[in-house]
């Protein structure tokens, strides 16, 4: 469970290229906490499909845009 | 920190209060019995309005603090966090409950049977507030 996922992202690109949201406004819009915010852009967390499709949506790209696999 | 991390350390603050007055009054009756006091309704009583009484009013506080945060529902992680330590909270409670029955076969008392799962249920509840507080500070 601690194991870190093999998944990157670019969430906090993506939030920083759109004005000043902040973690706590985007998990308001996502409809997670500040700190799930927080876990995903540092990597310690992978969100579930759900919660991935309304973070690519709401920064209007693709899903692959915003999470990769690291091989 | 999150509310529900927050809350945890409530609960398991709460819980060593709770626990450390328990046996303590157990540990002071005992020699007046030359050997381990039998468990007695009120001091069970008082043990669970001090736990209450100190989980409320922590609530209260850490709620007034953050009062957004305390009516939020649990997110995706959360709830995964209060997946994994009720698991943990389990396993370790029915370890203890598992030990407490092999002291009752060794020793045939059901007081210290009592005191086991007893002091089973309070370890395997700071089992689960302990491992709520580390994933919530190390990941999911």
């Amino acid at each position: 469970m601690a194991r870190r996922p093999p998944i990157s992202n670019r969430v906090r690109e993506l939030r920083e290229q759109h004005g000043t949201m902040t973690q706590a406004e985007l998990g308001d819009v996502i409809g997670v906490t500040r700190q799930t915010i927080i876990a995903i852009e540092q990597g310690r967390y992978s969100p579930s499909l759900e919660s991935a499709f309304r973070i690519a949506r709401h920064f209007g790209v693709g899903l692959e845009d915003v999470f990769s696999w690291d091989e | 920190m999150p509310f529900q991390e927050k809350s945890a350390w409530v609960m398991s603050l709460s819980l060593v209060l709770g626990a450390v007055f328990y046996f303590g009054v157990v540990t002071a009756m005992s020699p007046d019995f030359s050997r381990l006091a039998p468990p007695t309704l009120p001091v069970v009583a008082v043990f669970t309005m001090v736990l209450i009484i100190v989980a409320i009013l922590g609530h209260i506080a850490i709620a007034a603090l953050s009062p957004k945060d305390a009516n939020k529902p649990l997110d995706e992680r959360e709830r995964k966090i209060f997946h994994w330590a009720g698991h943990v909270s389990g396993n370790v409670f029915g370890l203890g409950v598992v030990s407490s029955l092999g002291l009752y076969l060794l020793f045939h008392s059901g007081d210290l049977l009592f005191y086991g799962v007893f002091a089973s249920l309070i370890i395997g509840q700071l089992a689960e507030y302990g491992t709520r507080i580390f994933l919530y500070r190390t990941s999911v």
